[in-house]
């Protein structure tokens, strides 16, 4: 049921005007060299929107799961529109909702969120140092999870509907403005994603694929582990940044109030039990385990991928460190 | 699309009660077992059932929460008892409490007993310590559908007869046809008239019809690792090993990732194992 559209880009801003009367909208931009998604509440912020560049500095889970909330009242109900999704976030977005929408277990406010928003991916035309999603076969260009795929170019925007609900929002915001198209019309847009794509896959040919890793994990001896945390604080940004982590903490508040607040295996007794005993005890085991989750447990129990290439993990590091060059050196 | 802009958010009320939410319970009665342990009693604003070896989150408001196997009778529906063990921050809490107290309770969480695997066979259990909170409740259940199985033995091992738990319950059970019961305690003291030493030390004094029997093993992680290890050497297949395993836990519900034993989440996926299901996970005794 895909469709696709060619839509000017002075008039794609303004359907994005009239979409703000109704929607939270949040887009891409970019404010001291740093770029990430902001609320666009008025009409003159719109054309600071950004497109087709690497992924936001937030990964797209904070808008599903916020860092805390309390997880005992009613569900907000807020329309909200995403704008600028990279390919990677979206991946990510299959754990999130494998894991929270998973009966008998659906999380309220995950699904409250989920179904009130719409999501707007972008194909990557470029990508940042770290970047390696091509090495998990995840793609710079949108290829599911996004209501809508959009590109832009030469002042015009390439949309491409995958959703009942992504058309629904061309029904309502775009008749008139945008013209249906087919999928040849779209060829100079996915010419650059995959120019990108090559791009990435040369620049990370030392770098074991998703399944390969996993094997190496498994393998693997307590060393290099050692070697790769001396310099590991265990601040868990690698965690609060990472799109796939889901871990939380529940903090209980009177009158039977809880608060659900993010957490991470990293923290220092994160798995320790009453009795003293802690499986994580050491910062090699604690660093190991995020691995071990994300290349071995992870994809073993939901056959989903845990790990997008985002490379945020290893921009956040205040140790500096890199996975992907442990991972390397495990493979030689 | 839903009809509410964006600019009216609907207001913050308390929702219809959602997997977070506890149920209010009182406090009926608070009995003391030992020195460190004590049997809470509580009556819950609306009926509550679980099956037996599922466990609940107990929660003291603005405290905290923690995992408990309630140690009473699953075929009761109005009223529930936890055992709890003073170890640290919230049992301690759990611990000050008196009748009347208001209390929350969520669940029932994770895989109980597989009773029906049991029926028509003989039933080996090896407790230790707190660990034989869950076992009670599993034994009340038997009680009550003793038809159904051959024969229950109970090895029950504390550190001091001073720490011998239920002492009401096993005067109770050793009337009841069918059952056996057996103690050890490490450290003996002049009235002590049963066996000395580890709980394992009871498994060569008993006969079990291995090919016929199955063995529930709850306890201190080195008893459970010990215990686990010398019913393999007796002959039991490591599919009819039942575990009840201790994790960190939040949320009980597989969601949180604080229970994680490799690919499992001890919440929603156990507690209850066989040891064939957790031999290859790392950590299983830690
Ligand atoms: C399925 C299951 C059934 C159990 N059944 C029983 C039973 O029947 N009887 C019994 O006595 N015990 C039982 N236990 C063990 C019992 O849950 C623990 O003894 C209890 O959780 C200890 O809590 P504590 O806060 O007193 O201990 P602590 O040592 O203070 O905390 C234990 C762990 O919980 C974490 N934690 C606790 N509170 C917080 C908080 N507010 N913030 C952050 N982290 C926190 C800590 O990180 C620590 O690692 C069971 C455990 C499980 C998993
Ligand atoms: S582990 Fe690192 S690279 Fe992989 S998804 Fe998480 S943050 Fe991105
Ligand atoms: S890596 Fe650690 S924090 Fe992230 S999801 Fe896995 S267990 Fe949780
Ligand atoms: S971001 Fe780096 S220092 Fe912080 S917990 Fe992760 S690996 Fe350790
Ligand atoms: S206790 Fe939260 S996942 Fe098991």
């Amino acid at each position: 049921m895909t469709k696709h559209y060619l839509i000017s880009h002075e008039n794609w801003d303004k359907v994005l005007n009239r979409a703000i009367s109704k929607y939270l909208l949040y887009a891409p931009v970019i404010r001291e060299n740093h770029q990430d998604y902001v609320l666009v509440e008025q009409e003159q912020d719109i054309s600071h929107i950004i497109y087709n560049t690497a992924k936001p500095a937030s990964p797209l889970k904070t808008f599903f799961l916020p860092v805390k909330e309390n997880v005992v009242r009613e569900p907000e109900g807020i329309p909200r529109i995403i704008l600028g999704i990279p390919p990677c976030d979206l991946a990510g977005l299959e754990m999130l909702d494998t894991f929270y929408l998973e009966e008998p277990y659906v999380d309220p406010y995950y699904q409250d969120r989920r179904e009130n928003t719409l999501l707007i991916g972008t194909d990557c035309f470029t990508a940042q140092e770290h970047c390696h999603c091509t090495t998990y076969g995840v793609s710079p260009a949108v290829e599911k999870y996004a209501d809508i795929r959009l590109a832009s170019h030469e002042g015009n925007m390439y949309l491409t509907v995958l959703t009942e609900k992504g058309e629904e929002f061309v029904r309502e915001y775009m008749a008139g403005d945008a013209k249906e198209t087919d999928e040849s019309r779209m060829a100079p847009v996915r010419e650059k994603s995959g120019q990108l794509k090559k791009e990435l896959e040369e620049r990370n040919s030392q770098l074991p694929g998703y399944e390969r890793t996993g094997v190496l994990i498994r393998k693997s001896g307590e060393d290099i582990w050692e070697k790769y945390s001396a310099d590991c604080v265990s601040c868990g940004a690698c965690s609060s940044i990472c799109p796939t982590c889901t871990c939380f903490l529940l903090i209980d508040r009177p009158e039977f109030e809880k608060i659900r607040s993010l957490d991470t295996c990293q923290h220092p007794a994160f798995e320790r039990v009453a009795a003293g005993e802690d499986p994580l005890h050491s910062k090699a085991a604690r660093f190991r385990n995020r691995y071990l989750c994300k290349y071995v447990w992870r994809p073993e129990k939901y056959n989903t991928l845990a790990c997008t290439g985002c490379g945020r993990c290893i921009e956040a590091c205040i140790g500096r460190i890199n996975k992907n060059e442990l991972f390397v050196e495990l493979n030689t | 699309m839903p009809e509410a802009t964006a600019r009216t958010r609907s207001k913050t009320r308390k929702p219809a009660r959602n997997m977070y939410t506890p149920l209010p319970a009182t406090v009926e009665k608070v009995i003391d077992e030992s020195p460190t342990i004590k049997t809470i009693a509580m009556i819950p604003d609306e009926e509550f059932s679980f099956k037996t070896g599922e466990f609940i989150e107990l929660t003291i408001p603005g405290i905290g929460e923690a995992p408990f196997t309630p140690s009473s009778s699953p075929l009761e529906t109005k009223r529930m008892e936890v055992t709890v063990m003073k170890t640290g921050y919230v049992t301690e809490y759990i611990h000050r409490l008196k009748k009347g107290d208001r209390v929350g309770i969520r669940g029932p969480f994770g895989r109980g007993y597989p009773l029906e695997e049991m029926y028509g066979k003989e039933i080996l259990i090896l407790g230790g310590g707190c660990g034989f909170a869950p076992i009670r409740s599993l034994l009340y259940n038997l009680m009550a559908e003793k038809d159904k199985f051959r024969k229950v033995t109970l090895c029950y091992g504390s550190k001091t007869p001073e720490e011998c738990i239920y002492k009401p319950f096993i005067n109770e059970l050793r009337s009841v046809e069918k059952f056996e019961v057996l103690r050890s305690v490490d450290k003996p003291d002049e009235t002590w008239e049963e066996a000395v030493g580890v709980v394992t030390v009871l498994l060569d004094s008993i006969r079990v019809d291995i090919p016929n029997a199955v063995a529930v093993v709850c306890g201190p992680p080195v008893m459970m690792k010990f215990g686990t290890f010398k019913l393999l050497e007796m002959g039991f297949p490591e599919n009819k090993i039942f575990l009840s395993m201790e994790k960190n836990m939040s949320c009980g519900l597989g969601k949180c990732g604080h229970c994680t034993m490799g690919k499992y989440f001890v919440c929603k996926d156990g507690p209850v194992f066989t040891y064939d299901e957790i031999k290859d996970q790392p950590d299983i005794w830690a």
